[in-house]
């Protein structure tokens, strides 16, 4: 028994040296010790993790970083979060990107609170992280942040209601339902309040009236930005509000919902009233362009990604990034360094003029 | 015999329903290898490893309790209700009400039993099915989560965070590991050598065959291999970085679980009930109370695992624990529990969970889309069970189990030998 044990340990011991000398103490490269910001190599790897295929917008942006990034020369790694287990993906597919020594990391976040312990491991591995039209909160490595001007999206929501409302009913006072987007989704509020902003004061003159009176974001919110929610509320206030009554707008955030909410009204039986949108989803185009739904808003996927991979150049360049708003994103941690781009409004007077560069949306807009 | 089947009898116990379990490990060590040699050594990283086990730590404490269950004959659909559940509860009351983070762990526990023994109450005492209890557990559990959280993500305190992204403390001299990492690979490395000694002594005492003494000390050399292998990974990470706490969390849980379904009279019970619930009832085993355990201490462990995942992701959102049950019923499955209940253990789906972890992980490094990970998710579960169905059809032994019948008809009484993974001969329900 002694010999026994005594072998035992020996080969322990000695398989414990053997993995010692080879393993070589701790990597220290990867402590973020190449941080004399003079940039990175021209092909270096650049990751991009973007949520659930659930809309146009995202499947096109993906597309357009896949080919971007190549042309410029970079390697790149572009992942979509799962349709289930969403931000579990997301996390994992962002620590692997870390793993495999990506230099920049842009992320479209699935839940904008909760991938702070993935962006620290990413700061601390010496990637720059830019948050890629959703704001990612409660973290102080977030590096930069690019998107369009939500509130500003908002408001432009607003004001084409009212437009639209008048052009249809000249004299109010008009009735409207308000709809937000997911409540996970830091944009959402945005948008909403930025509507609110323009609506708010007709609201409180009384030249609109808000149906279900229900005014607050928690009560409009459509987790998921679901289309299926959208459509089961509106089914849900058509019964509960409109039996009798007219409807004249409704304010939806995005085009996915808008359509939902326009399919429930006309399963109603309902004259279709004035309805906002946003992303230039071709159904929505089609149905501007039908006269049904009224407006929606040009985010041009393009643009935005253009913009993204020109601050991912810059880095690699060693030189800090363009942005123009450094003080009004403030994440809870911080006010983050942003490039902001300008929204456009589209209803079917300026859809020609508006995706005249599109090739996808330009043809929908001859007919 | 020849030496080659002294290896095969003796270094991992050649019992059948364990056959499939090592065939299961040596699926696993293929796939790291694999893995390791497509990403150019970046699978078995140390940053990569220690990411691993984080990502994965939930699922496999959720696999932990779901063998349990499967094993009692039972499903378990709400894991992933109750931990979102959980979650946004033990999120609230550290921000909302002011609870000190180690109060809210246990708060979240207690939410845990008391769900649990809500469930357990239909299931053991009611006779409800437990696929509906826990279906309707999952409606009710995700409806709650949404009423309390509405739908919005809530972030925790810095403290809470530890258990989920938490690392051990550097200590000690500077000797370019993380020390308090090397202690507890040291202490698992003298664990496994004081067991085999243990075990040897065991044997002859009993005057039973202990198998020859080289395959003794090649089955050592090897886990203490692997042992010291993992544990100067883990310390060799970036600095302040080190074996991961949710790590440690699931390791003291299997290894207190292992104990409990191997070696107590609580556990056995389980696989009794489990293989013919109304002869384990005969013979005196207290059916509803093990029904009701098993039932509870699921619940409980899906709150701990939500909570792991809150601390993990820094905040409780409404997509928590979304799908998590199917994880963790795969990996029991995988791991060679048998869907008639009555078979499976504790390292099995253990090791069942890790091969779908690393399957993940390798893909993503990858850069493989989770569409095409999902495929082959769903491919290697269904190949996995079929395998074994196929074997069961076949005479109810696998192809290794096969190889290794004529040792084991040649020394019947002989309990399998392996001091890792076997089941106690004298309790064995497994077919």
């Amino acid at each position: 028994m002694r010999t026994f044990f005594a072998k035992t340990v020996a080969i322990g011991a000695i398989s414990m040296l053997a993995l010692t000398a080879c393993g070589g103490g701790r990597d220290e490269e990867t402590g973020g010790s190449d941080a004399p910001a003079k940039g990175f190599a021209a092909n270096s790897l650049i990751g991009v993790a973007l949520p659930a295929k659930t809309s146009e917008n995202w499947v096109l942006a993906g597309d357009l970083f896949t080919n971007g990034l190549k042309e410029a020369g970079f390697t790149s790694d572009v992942q979509y979060a799962g349709a289930s287990t969403t931000v579990a993906d997301q996390q994992a597919q962002i620590t692997a990107m870390v793993t495999k020594g990506a230099k920049v990391i842009v992320i479209g976040a699935t839940d904008a609170a909760q991938l702070s312990t993935q962006v620290a491991a990413a700061h601390q591995a010496g990637a720059k992280v830019i948050a890629y039209d959703r704001l990612i909160t409660n973290t102080p490595d977030l590096d930069y942040y690019v998107a369009f001007d939500n509130f500003k999206v908002g408001q432009l929501q607003g004001q084409a209601l009212l437009d639209g409302m008048k052009a249809k009913k000249p004299t109010g006072p008009w009735t409207i339902e308000l709809f937000s987007g997911s409540p996970d989704d830091n944009n959402a509020g945005v948008f909403f309040n930025g509507a609110m902003d323009v609506l708010k004061p007709a609201i409180d003159k009384g030249d609109v009236v808000v149906g279900s009176k229900q005014t607050e974001v928690k009560q409009t919110a459509i987790q998921g930005w679901k289309a299926e929610g959208a459509q089961a509320r509106m089914d849900q206030l058509l019964t509960s509000t409109y039996g009798s009554k007219e409807l004249d707008g409704v304010l939806s955030p995005n085009d996915t919902l808008a359509r939902a909410i326009i399919t429930s009204i006309k399963g109603a039986g309902k004259k279709v009233p004035v309805v906002t949108g946003q992303d230039s989803e071709v159904e929505s185009i089609k149905s501007i362009m039908a006269g049904e739904q009224y407006m929606t808003i040009n985010k041009d996927t393009r643009t935005l990604v253009k913009e993204t991979i020109n601050m991912v150049k810059a880095l690699q360049a060693g030189n800090a990034p363009q942005v123009n708003d450094q003080k009004s994103y403030n994440n809870g941690s911080k006010v983050v360094d942003t490039f902001l781009l300008p929204p456009v409004a589209v209803t079917k007077a300026n859809a020609a003029e508006a995706y005249a560069n599109d090739p996808k949306l330009a043809p929908l807009t001859k007919a | 015999m020849s030496r080659f089947k002294d290896l095969q009898k003796n270094l991992f116990g050649g019992t059948t329903s364990n056959a499939r379990q090592f065939g299961m490990i040596f699926t696993l060590v293929a796939i790291v290898l694999l893995f390791q040699f497509l990403t150019d050594g970046l699978t078995l990283r140390s940053d990569n490893l220690i990411a691993l086990f984080q990502q994965n730590s939930y699922i496999l404490i959720l696999a932990i309790g779901m063998l349990m269950v499967i094993v009692a004959g039972h499903i378990d659909l709400s894991v992933g209700s109750i931990a979102a559940f959980a979650g946004i509860l033990v999120a609230k009351s550290m921000t909302e009400w002011d609870l000190p983070w180690p109060l809210a762990i246990l708060f979240g526990l207690a939410i845990g039993a008391a769900i649990g023994a809500w469930q357990g109450f239909w299931v053991a005492y009611i006779g409800v099915p437990a696929f509906i209890v826990t279906l309707a557990g999952m409606l009710i559990f995700r409806g709650g989560n949404q009423f309390i959280g509405n739908a919005n993500t809530i972030p925790v305190p810095e403290g809470f965070r530890v258990i989920g992204s938490g690392f051990l403390p550097e200590v000690g001299p500077n000797t370019g590991y993380n020390n308090l990492t090397l202690l507890l690979g040291l202490a698992a490395c003298l664990a496994v050598i004081w067991r085999e000694v243990q075990a040897r002594r065991t044997r002859h005492e009993m005057d039973a065959d202990a198998g020859p003494m080289w395959v003794s000390i090649l089955r050592m050399a090897v886990m203490v291999g692997v042992l010291a292998f993992v544990a100067l990974r883990f310390a060799s990470g970036r600095v302040g970085t080190s074996f991961p706490v949710s790590g440690i969390i699931l390791v003291a849980l299997v290894i207190l679980y292992s104990f409990y379904t191997r070696n107590t009279a609580g556990g056995r019970h389980i696989y009794a009930v489990g293989g013919n619930s109304r002869a384990a009832e005969l013979s005196g085993v207290k059916l509803k109370r093990v029904n009701f355990f098993v039932m509870m201490n699921m619940s409980v462990l899906a709150a701990l695992a939500g909570m792991i995942f809150v601390a993990r992701s820094a905040a409780s959102g409404p997509q928590d624990g979304n799908g998590w049950e199917l994880d963790a019923i795969a990996a029991v499955f995988i791991g060679g529990a048998a869907v008639a209940g009555g078979i499976g253990t504790i390292s099995g789906s253990i090791v069942g969970g890790l091969v779908m972890a690393v399957l993940n992980n390798g893909l993503q490094l990858q850069g493989v889309g989770t569409d095409r990970v999902q495929i082959i998710k769903g491919l290697v579960l269904l190949l996995a069970v079929a395998l074994d169905v196929y074997n069961k059809s076949q005479g109810r032994f696998s192809v290794i189990g096969s190889i290794m019948r004529p040792f084991r008809r040649e020394a019947p009484a002989t309990p399998a030998s392996s001091a890792a993974e076997r089941e106690p001969a004298k309790t064995s329900v497994s077919g």
